[in-house]
C-alpha cells in the first residue's frame, strides 16, 4: 500500500507551475529563458545537479592537448571548441579504469564494460555469446552512478519527483551496447531502458496546465484521483504478492513498486521554491522529426539538452544520464562526409583514420558546448543552471584501436557551486581510477557520507579524487 | 537514399575483427563452459554507502550453473539422459513479466469486442520501454523488468485503454440492465477473470469492488467507476507477470494449477492470453494429462493467431533489427527504399510456409531451394515473373533456406558485404558457438590502400597466416567467404566489392559435425542441417525463446527430451514445437525458493 498520505489531496505538481500558460510558448527555449531576477527577491539556495554526457570509441590520446600544465594546458584540434569555456572546466586526465583487475569470466570487452563505466562493477554472465572470454557476458552486476546518486539524493529530498532520467540518441535496441545506467542493486544485472525519444520524455514529465481554466482544472483532478486510487490497489496487492514469491522474484516486484512510488512522487509532491523559478516554463521543441534517422541525431540530442535544462530548472531531477548514443557505436557520420562506420574506423590506426575520428569527436565536443550554452542561459536560484550543475562528459574507451582503458580523459564542466577549482587539467597518470572520480561526483552532490562506490578492485585510491577542490 | 538505420547490435561489435594475440587461443567447441552466474535481478537498493561494494559482488537469484544448450547432457546422447530421468525436475521458473508483444497481443484479445481499442493498441504501446536483449532475444525472464519508465507507459496505456473501454457501448452488459454496484461485481468477476487469468479470489474481488465504490463516492458515474476498475486492473501485477502462486507442490517440484496451465499453452504458442476453450478446460479440469495438453497444444498450433511465434524468428534471426540497415546509396542505388520490411517479410512468409506445413522440417529450413518473394522483392533480386504484391514460394536454385536469405546478408557494411560478420551469425546463431570479441591494437577495416588489388577473401587468408589471428577467424571466415556469391543487399553476383571473382569453395571446421569441404551455399546448407550440432543449437535457441530462459543444468532431462522427439519426428518444425509440451519445464515449475 502506500506509504506516505498527503494531509488533504493535492493537484497535480504540474498545474502550480508558474509562468505556465496552458499554451506552449511558439519561443526558443533561450528566448524564453532571458535571465530575470524576479522582484529582486534574494533567490532560495539552488540544489546541485549532475549530468553525465557520453560519446563513443574513445579519441586519439596524443592529439589531445598540445601543452598539459595545470593551468597553462592548451586543446588541440577536436577539443578546441572548449576554449571559450575553460576557466569552468577541469580536465581530469589519465585516469584508468583497471577492468583488467577484474578475474576473467567476471570482465567484458573494453567497448562493453567501458559502456558501463558509471557502474564499476563486474559483469555477470547469461546474455551475449561474444565479448567474453569463452563464456557469455552479461550485464554489469551494480548500479551506476547516475542512479545511485539519484536514489540518494531521493533520500534527501523524499518528494523529489524522478531519481534520475536517461537519454540516448539513436535506435532504440536495448543491448549490452546501448545500455549504459543501471539499477542494481549490487549483484544483479538491471539494466535500465533510455528514453530515445525527446518528444516522448518531455511529454512524459511535464504537463503545464493553466490553473484559471476551471474545466481542465476539473478533469486534472479526476485523472488525479484515477491515478492515485490505482497505484494504492496495486501497491497494496504487490505488497502481498512479494509475501508470496521467492527472492529473485521479490526483487523483481520490489523494483517495480519502486517505480510505482516514482509515479506517485510525481503526483504527489509538493513544488519546491526552485520548480516555481522562471526558467520552469513550457518550451517549444518545434516540428517533430524521425528521432532515429541518424541525419536528425543533432537536432534530437538538442532537444534532449532542452530538455534536461529545463528538468533541472523544474527540480524534477537532480542527476540525468545522456548518451550520444550507445557504446561501440557504428554511426556513419555522413554529415561530415564519412562512409564507413564510426566504431569500424575506430579500429583503423592509419592517420586518415585518426583524422576522422577528430572530426567526430570535434562535432560531438561543438555540440556539448550548446549544453554549456543551454544551461549558462536558464535562470536558476541566484545565477544560472550552469552555476548549479556539473556536466560529467565520458566515453567508454580513451583511445578505439587500442582499446585502451588507462589515459582515459573525464571532463568537469561547469561551475557546480564553486565545488571545484577550475581552469585547469590535472594528470592522474593513470593512478587514480574511473571509480575514483565517481566517488568525487557523490562528493560534489554532498553525499559524504558515501565513502566507497563499485567494486574494491576497481578503484585505485579509493578516495575521491585529489587536488579538484 | 533509403534511411536505412545502423545496427549496432550482436552481429556488428564483433564484425571485421581481426584477432590475434591471446584473446583467442582458447578451445573452441559448440560447448560454453559452465560458468557460474551472477543472476539477473531487480530492486532498489544500490551500492551507494558507507563500505559496500568492497570485493567481487556475487550473483543472485540465478546461481544455477549456465550451460549452453545440449552441453548440459554432459557427453551423453539424449536418449541415454532420458533413461536416467525419472522425479521431474523442472529447472528455473523465474517469474515472467509479459514482453512488449505478448501485452500487446493480450490487449488485443482482452478487447476482441472492443474493436476501436483493438485498433489503438499499436498506438499506445508505441512508446514501451524495448526489452533488454539476452541471447538475442526480449522475452528473457530474467531481465524483463518494470522501471520507472515502463511503468509510467502501462499507466499512460492503461487509460487511454480504460477510457475507451469504459465508453464503449457493448463493453459492460448489465444483467438486470441496472447500472450499478451489483453490475460492477459481476463485470469485476467476468472480466477480471481474463485479466488475471484466473478467477478471482474474494480478496481480489473486494480490492475492485471498493475502488468502484470510491468512485460512486467521489461523485463519478457508473462508467467512470468501470474505467477505474480496468485501468487499475491492466496495472496489477496479476496482469503485467504470469504468475504461478497456486501450483500444487510435490517434493522438489510442483504442478502448475489448471489456470496456470492454460496461460503456458497460450502464451507458448499465441503470445497471448488463453481463449474461451482454454478457460473452460481449466474450469473443468481438462488440462491435466500430457494428453488433454498436447491436444491443446495442436489446436492452438492450428489457430491463425500462432502466427504470433513468428515472434521467435523475428528475434532469433534479428529481423528486428533490419530497419537499422545503412547502405551507401553511391555503391547500392536505387534501393528499394522498403527493403528492410520486404527481407523481413521474405522470411516471415518462407518460416509460415515452413511451419504450416505439416512436413516442414529443419533441413528445408537451412537448404530449401525457393524463398518467397512479391513483386518488390523479386525486382530487388532480379527474380523474373513475379507479379503483385502477395508473397509468392519462388524457385531460387543455389540459394539454401534461410541462410541465403536477404535478411542473413544484410548483416553487412554500408559498402560491402563482411564475410566476417556472415560468418559470425552463423557461428552464433545456427552453431551457437562463442566467439571472444576482439583484443585491441588490430585494424579491422580490411580497407588498406596497398591490399585495393585483393579480394576481401584474400585480404583475410593474409591475416589469418598470422596464428594468433587464425585462431578466431578461422571460426567465421571460413563460413563467411560462402556467401559471397551474395552482394550487401543480397543479390547475386560473380564479381566481388574489389572486381575480384567471387569464389565460395571453403572448409568449415571446428564444429563438432559439420565440418567439412563446401562448395557453395547449398553445400554449406547440407552439412549443417545434417549436423547434430546444429540441430542441438536450433532446439537451444526454442527453449531460450518459448521458455523465456537459458537452458541451465537442471534442465538435461528436458533438453534430451526435446532432442528426442525432434529426431524421432525427423526434425520437424511444428512437432518441436509441440514436443516443447512434454518437457519437465514445461509440464512443472519449481518450488519456490
Amino acid at each position: 500500500m502506500s506509504s506516505y498520505k498527503p494531509p488533504c489531496k493535492p493537484l497535480s505538481r504540474r498545474t502550480f507551475l508558474r509562468g505556465a500558460s496552458g499554451v506552449a510558448l511558439a519561443l526558443p527555449m533561450l528566448d524564453a529563458m532571458t535571465p530575470r531576477r524576479a522582484f529582486g527577491q534574494a533567490a532560495p539556495a539552488a540544489p546541485k545537479r549532475i549530468m553525465f554526457v557520453f560519446q563513443s570509441n574513445g579519441d586519439q590520446i596524443s592529439r589531445r592537448f598540445t601543452a598539459t600544465g595545470e593551468t597553462t594546458f592548451q586543446f588541440d584540434e577536436f577539443l578546441a571548441p572548449l576554449e571559450p569555456y575553460r576557466q569552468d572546466l577541469l580536465i581530469l586526465h589519465n585516469l584508468d579504469k583497471r577492468f583488467g583487475k577484474l578475474p576473467a569470466g567476471s570482465v567484458a570487452d573494453n567497448h562493453e564494460q567501458g559502456g558501463s563505466s558509471l557502474a564499476p562493477w563486474p559483469s555477470g554472465t547469461g546474455s551475449y555469446p561474444i565479448g567474453g572470454a569463452m563464456t557469455t557476458i552479461g550485464f554489469v552486476l551494480g548500479p551506476s552512478a547516475d542512479r545511485a546518486i539519484g536514489e540518494r539524493s531521493l533520500k534527501d529530498v523524499p518528494s523529489l519527483p524522478y531519481q534520475h532520467l536517461v537519454y540516448r540518441v539513436g535506435g532504440n535496441h536495448n543491448d549490452i551496447w546501448n545500455l549504459h545506467s543501471h539499477a542494481g542493486p549490487v549483484g544483479t544485472q538491471s539494466p535500465i531502458p533510455p528514453e530515445t525519444d525527446p518528444y516522448a520524455a518531455y511529454a512524459r514529465i511535464f504537463t503545464f496546465n493553466d490553473p484559471n481554466d476551471a474545466a481542465a482544472q476539473a478533469a486534472i483532478k479526476k485523472k488525479l484521483a484515477k491515478q492515485q486510487s490505482a497505484l494504492d490497489l496495486v501497491l497494496a496487492e504487490a505488497a502481498t504478492l512479494e509475501t508470496k514469491v521467492g527472492a529473485a522474484d521479490k526483487m523483481k516486484l520490489d523494483m517495480h513498486m519502486s517505480s510505482l512510488r516514482d509515479i506517485e512522487r510525481t503526483l504527489q509532491s509538493p513544488m519546491t521554491s526552485t520548480a516555481a523559478g522562471m526558467a520552469c516554463v513550457p518550451t517549444d521543441l518545434g516540428t517533430k522529426i524521425d528521432v532515429f534517422n541518424d541525419d536528425n541525431h543533432i537536432v534530437i540530442g538538442n532537444l534532449f539538452f532542452k530538455i534536461s535544462a529545463l528538468a533541472f530548472a523544474c527540480d524534477l531531477t537532480r542527476t540525468i544520464q545522456f548518451n550520444w548514443s550507445g557504446n561501440t557505436s557504428n554511426r556513419i557520420y555522413k554529415n561530415l562526409g564519412m562512409t564507413q562506420g564510426h566504431h569500424d574506423m575506430s579500429h583503423d590506426s592509419s592517420d586518415p583514420a585518426f583524422a576522422n575520428i577528430r572530426a567526430i569527436h570535434k562535432h560531438l565536443w561543438t555540440q556539448n558546448t550548446t549544453l554549456y550554452d543551454i544551461l549558462k542561459n536558464t535562470p536558476d536560484g541566484a545565477g544560472t543552471l550552469w552555476d548549479n550543475t556539473l556536466v560529467v562528459h565520458w566515453n567508454e574507451l580513451a583511445q578505439g584501436d587500442t582499446h585502451a582503458i588507462n589515459n582515459c580523459m573525464v571532463i568537469f564542466a561547469g561551475v557546480a557551486q564553486n565545488t571545484f577549482r577550475r581552469g585547469r587539467l590535472l594528470d592522474f597518470q593513470n593512478k587514480a581510477s574511473y571509480s575514483d572520480m565517481l566517488l568525487s561526483c557523490f562528493q560534489y552532490m554532498g553525499f559524504s557520507d558515501v565513502t566507497s562506490f563499485g567494486d574494491s578492485r576497481l578503484a585505485w585510491l579509493g578516495t575521491p579524487l585529489p587536488g579538484l577542490t | 537514399m533509403p534511411t536505412f538505420r545502423n545496427h549496432l547490435g550482436l552481429a556488428v561489435v564483433a564484425a571485421g575483427l581481426v584477432l590475434p594475440g591471446a584473446a583467442c587461443t582458447g578451445r573452441v567447441t559448440g560447448r560454453a563452459g559452465a560458468t557460474s552466474t551472477g543472476g539477473p535481478g531487480a530492486g532498489n537498493s544500490t551500492g551507494a554507502g558507507n563500505g559496500t561494494g568492497a570485493g567481487g559482488a556475487t550473483g543472485q537469484g540465478g546461481s544455477t550453473q549456465m550451460v549452453a544448450g545440449p552441453a548440459v547432457l554432459n557427453g551423453m546422447t539424449p536418449e541415454q539422459v532420458l533413461a536416467t530421468c525419472q522425479a521431474p525436475n523442472p529447472g528455473r521458473s523465474p517469474l515472467r513479466r509479459l514482453s512488449n508483444a505478448e501485452y500487446r497481443n493480450t490487449i488485443t484479445d482482452l478487447f476482441a469486442s472492443v474493436p476501436t481499442i483493438v485498433s489503438m493498441v499499436p498506438a499506445v504501446t508505441a512508446e514501451f520501454p524495448p526489452e533488454p536483449v539476452s541471447l538475442g532475444f526480449r522475452n528473457s525472464g530474467d531481465y524483463l523488468n518494470v522501471p520507472t519508465l515502463a511503468a509510467q507507459k502501462y499507466m499512460d496505456a492503461a487509460d487511454a485503454i480504460s477510457t475507451a473501454a469504459a465508453a464503449a457501448p457493448s463493453f459492460v452488459t448489465c444483467a438486470n440492465g441496472t447500472k450499478d454496484a451489483t453490475c460492477a461485481a459481476a463485470f469485476v468477476a467476468s472480466f477480471g477473470k481474463q485479466v488475471y487469468r484466473r478467477p478471482l479470489t474474494a480478496a481480489d474481488t473486494s480490492q475492485y469492488t471498493a475502488l468502484y465504490q470510491k468512485a460512486i463516492s467521489s461523485g463519478y458515474d457508473f462508467q467512470t467507476g468501470i474505467e477505474w476498475i480496468v485501468y487499475a486492473m491492466l496495472q496489477s501485477q496479476q496482469f503485467l507477470y504470469r504468475f504461478e502462486l497456486n501450483s500444487k507442490p510435490t517434493g522438489a517440484y510442483a504442478t502448475p494449477s489448471p489456470y496456470e496451465m492454460a496461460s503456458r499453452l497460450s502464451y507458448l504458442y499465441w503470445q497471448s492470453m488463453p481463449d474461451q476453450t482454454l478457460f473452460a478446460a481449466a474450469d473443468s479440469g481438462q488440462l491435466a494429462t500430457q494428453a488433454q495438453i498436447e491436444a491443446q497444444a495442436r489446436r492452438l498450433l492450428a489457430d491463425p493467431k500462432a502466427s504470433r511465434l513468428l515472434e521467435y524468428f523475428n528475434e532469433w534471426l534479428s529481423l528486428d533489427a533490419l530497419g537499422e540497415m545503412t547502405r551507401d546509396p553511391t555503391v547500392f542505388p536505387n534501393l528499394d527504399p522498403n527493403l528492410p520490411s520486404l527481407l523481413q517479410q521474405e522470411t516471415y512468409a518462407f518460416v509460415s510456409d515452413l511451419m504450416s506445413s505439416p512436413t516442414g522440417d529443419f533441413t528445408t529450413l537451412l537448404t530449401a531451394p525457393y524463398t518467397f518473394a512479391n513483386a518488390a522483392l523479386a525486382k530487388h533480386y532480379g527474380f523474373p515473373g513475379v507479379t503483385g504484391t502477395a508473397f509468392q514460394k519462388v524457385a531460387t536454385p543455389g540459394r539454401s533456406g534461410v541462410l541465403t536469405q536477404g535478411m542473413m546478408l544484410a548483416h553487412d557494411k554500408a559498402t560491402r558485404t563482411s564475410i566476417v560478420r556472415r560468418g559470425l551469425e552463423v557461428r552464433t546463431e545456427v552453431l551457437c558457438q562463442i566467439v571472444p570479441a576482439p583484443p585491441p591494437n588490430v585494424n579491422i577495416t580490411l580497407d588498406d590502400a596497398s591490399q585495393a588489388n585483393l579480394s576481401q577473401k584474400q585480404r583475410l587468408e593474409q591475416h589469418r597466416t598470422n596464428a594468433s589471428c587464425a585462431s578466431c577467424h578461422n571460426l567465421m571466415d571460413p563460413i563467411g567467404v560462402v556467401f559471397e556469391g551474395f552482394d550487401a543487399v543480397g543479390r547475386p553476383r560473380t564479381l566481388d566489392d574489389s572486381g575480384q571473382p567471387v569464389v565460395t569453395a571453403s572448409t568449415v571446421g571446428f564444429s563438432q559435425d559439420a565440418n567439412g569441404d563446401v562448395s557453395d551455399p547449398a553445400a554449406l546448407g547440407q552439412l549443417l542441417a545434417k549436423s547434430d550440432e546444429v540441430r542441438g543449437c536450433y532446439a537451444t535457441n526454442t527453449f531460450r525463446f518459448f521458455y523465456g530462459r537459458e537452458v541451465e543444468a537442471p534442465d538435461a532431462c528436458s533438453m534430451a527430451r526435446l532432442l528426442v522427439d525432434f529426431k524421432s519426428t525427423g526434425y520437424n518444425l511444428k512437432e518441436l514445437l509441440v514436443g516443447l509440451t512434454r518437457t519437465d519445464a514445461f509440464l512443472y515449475r519449481e518450488v519456490s525458493p
